[in-house]
């Protein structure tokens, strides 16, 4: 079990061991009793069994009685006895040593077999530890590629969505154009009809460039390079602005806007923030019924920031999916089984509208409207009392990290 | 046709459904449309149309469970409209019992030309199978009883399974015809799996029909999806 030279050294050891103990007391023998050197000798048979296990210990408790026989015993200087009452005493530091050497000899043989037994559990938890990691980067890897195709599939579904009305409208148009009329079908397209196809594949056109629009949009944001041009303006403003551009889209709805009355001037991009507040109402019309009341609200905050909301009358958003609607290419309406009529959008509304609100340093999210009904959409704006310009472009990159 | 075929569009993309409604009605059919599964149902239930154009993904019921539905009611004919990226939804479709299918985006002639041969099967006078012993379809003359097959005015040999093969084919033609499908009508529900039974099959069947076997014009490949017989080259 030990390796050679170990054992070499204990028996190296053992015989060192007692002839220094013999040389140091031998002088003295008159002075000390023998019990005192058979205790010494015992220490080194003890040692040598800690240090190098059983057999050389046996060595030691021989030399041990040897040297104790002849060197202090009497007569000195002779391997017989003349007291029987010595020989009792020999045979019992004998016994004592094979027994100290052996017991030390286990508890140490032990000792080491526990050690050993430590280090085997710590190493296989280790590499057990190592197998885990490994296993779960891989399967990070593999949800990071389900993810990567996911988003795929959102991407083509969104771009083909459109492309299939268009192809569908046009054919129509230049079959009747053409003036093919098979197996006696007659091809009769009245002007309306034409027209309806031609706002279809205008509409759809209009759609197909918002939704790669935004995709650029998402890139930007996402690879640190929203870049904000901030200046002086009121949240006044920013509102008019989204609304107007949101008009024909909330003609069916009771729009209200309640603004609190001196509100501190904001240094912000307001062609931004007023994207995030059309996105809100683009939203907030989708989702909730016509005629159904939308209201926007600006106020300032206890903590020193605005607080602008957009709240509408619709189904709401189920708690789990609050945070989900901000990832992109995420849509309630289709991945959290909402069960809705309305067309969903790109899914990349919010996600965009979250970007540009961490850009400016601001929180967004979503409560329940009033009476625990509808959706409250709700962002804050820091008030840019100091310039900041220098830092937009380093937020900007800290909201890309957490799209 | 003396009266208009009724046609139900089941879209949730109301824009595609404000085209096939247009499109379809240019063409003199009589045209529905719903937004989702449930609708398409229930608009099925109430007017009973002679065809029906189903999405696959929609909210509510999706265009399997519709087609599951109807099948339990109804052999109406089904054409699906899939995205490339959805054959095995659009196999388990036609598993379900739907007649055919059109890859999303595609031009009106060719969902025409779909919606006129589904609806052509389904008004076919239906063949008295039973005493019906020879078929006639395009370049093809079966005798039944005698099992000799004629093709382009030449005798075919043909071993007993590759027969019915044909028969089967030449009974569905113009339809998609899933692997699963076809597996299980001629060879039985244990061999729905072996795919490459109905490889071998088709290929000596091509050997012998097609004039060139290499680029085949009877028995048509629908990737991923099975095969589709035409009877005239």
């Amino acid at each position: 079990m030990e390796p050679v030279n170990l054992r070499w050294a204990g028996y190296v050891g053992a015989i060192f061991g007692t002839a220094i103990v013999t040389a140091s007391l031998a002088p003295f023998h008159e002075q000390i009793n023998s019990t005192t050197v058979a205790l010494t000798f015992l220490l080194v048979v003890l040692f040598v069994a800690l240090f190098w296990g059983s057999r050389p210990a046996l060595l030691a408790s021989v030399l041990g009685v040897l040297c104790l026989n002849f060197f202090f015993l009497p007569p000195l200087y002779t391997l017989s006895i003349a007291h029987p009452q010595n020989w009792v005493a020999l045979t019992a530091f004998f016994t004592t040593a094979l027994a100290v050497g052996q017991l030390s000899a286990r508890a140490k043989r032990r000792a080491e077999e526990a050690e050993e037994g430590r280090r085997e559990i710590e190493r296989l938890y280790q590499e057990l530890q190592a197998v885990f990691e490994r296993a779960s980067q891989a399967e990070a890897l593999r949800q990071s590629e389900r993810l990567k195709s996911a988003l795929l599939d959102a991407v083509t579904h969104d771009l083909r969505t459109p492309l299939t009305s268009i192809k569908a409208s046009i054919t129509t148009l230049l079959d009747e154009v053409r003036g093919r009329s098979q197996e006696e079908q007659l091809v009769t397209l009245d002007s309306e009809s034409r027209l309806e196809m031609m706002e279809v594949i205008d509409e759809e056109s209009d759609r197909l460039n918002r939704f790669i629009g935004g995709l650029i949009e998402l890139a930007r944001i996402e690879a640190g390079e929203l870049r904000l041009r901030r200046r002086w303006g009121t949240v006044d403003e920013i509102i008019s602005t989204a609304l107007a551009r949101a008009e024909p889209l909330t003609q069916g709805h009771k729009v209200e806007v309640e603004i609190e009355p001196e509100l501190p001037v904001v240094r912000v991009d307001e062609r931004a923030v007023s994207e995030v507040v059309y996105t809100l109402i683009d939203n907030a019309t989708k989702y909730s019924p016509d005629s159904a009341k939308i209201s926007i609200t600006a106020q300032r905050s206890d903590d020193g920031t605005i607080m602008m909301a957009v709240e509408d009358q619709g189904e709401g958003v189920a708690v789990p999916l609050r945070e989900r609607v901000f990832d992109k290419f995420f849509r309630a309406t289709r991945d959290g089984d909402i069960s809705t009529h309305q067309p969903s959008g790109t899914g990349m509304g919010l996600a965009i509208a979250k970007g540009i609100v961490e850009a400016h340093e601001g929180k967004i999210w979503i409560e329940s409207g009033r009476g625990g009904k509808g959706t409250r959409v709700m962002f804050t704006l820091p008030i840019g009392d100091e310039d900041i310009t220098e830092e937009s472009e380093h937020s900007a990159a800290v909201a890309a990290k957490s799209l | 046709m003396n009266e208009k075929s009724r046609i139900l569009v089941v879209d949730d993309e109301p824009q595609l459904t404000r085209v096939l409604r247009t499109g379809l009605k240019s063409r003199g059919y009589d045209v529905r449309a719903a937004a989702d599964g449930l609708a398409g149902f229930e608009t099925f239930s109430d007017w009973q149309p002679d065809l029906v154009i189903t999405d696959l993904a929609m909210p509510n019921m999706d265009g399997l469970e519709l087609c599951r539905r109807l099948r339990s009611i109804s052999q109406v004919p089904i054409i699906i409209l899939s995205a490339k990226g959805e054959e095995k939804i659009k196999v388990e479709a036609l598993d379900l019992g739907a007649d055919d299918f059109v890859t999303k985006p595609f031009g009106i002639d060719e969902l025409l030309a779909r919606v006129r041969a589904s609806l052509r099967r389904a008004n076919a006078p239906p063949s008295n199978e039973t005493t019906q012993t020879v078929l006639e379809e395009g370049d093809f003359h079966v005798d039944l009883e005698s099992r000799n097959v004629t093709v382009r005015g030449r005798d075919i040999r043909l071993t007993p399974k590759e027969f019915d093969l044909l028969i089967y084919f030449i009974n569905h033609s113009g339809k998609v015809l899933t692997h699963h499908t076809l597996l299980a009508a001629v060879w039985g529900g244990d061999y729905v799996e072996q795919d490459q039974y109905l490889r071998v099959f088709v290929g000596n069947l091509r050997k012998k029909l097609e004039t060139n076997p290499a680029s085949p014009r009877y028995i048509l490949t629908e990737p991923w999806v099975g095969y589709r017989f035409s009877p005239n080259e």
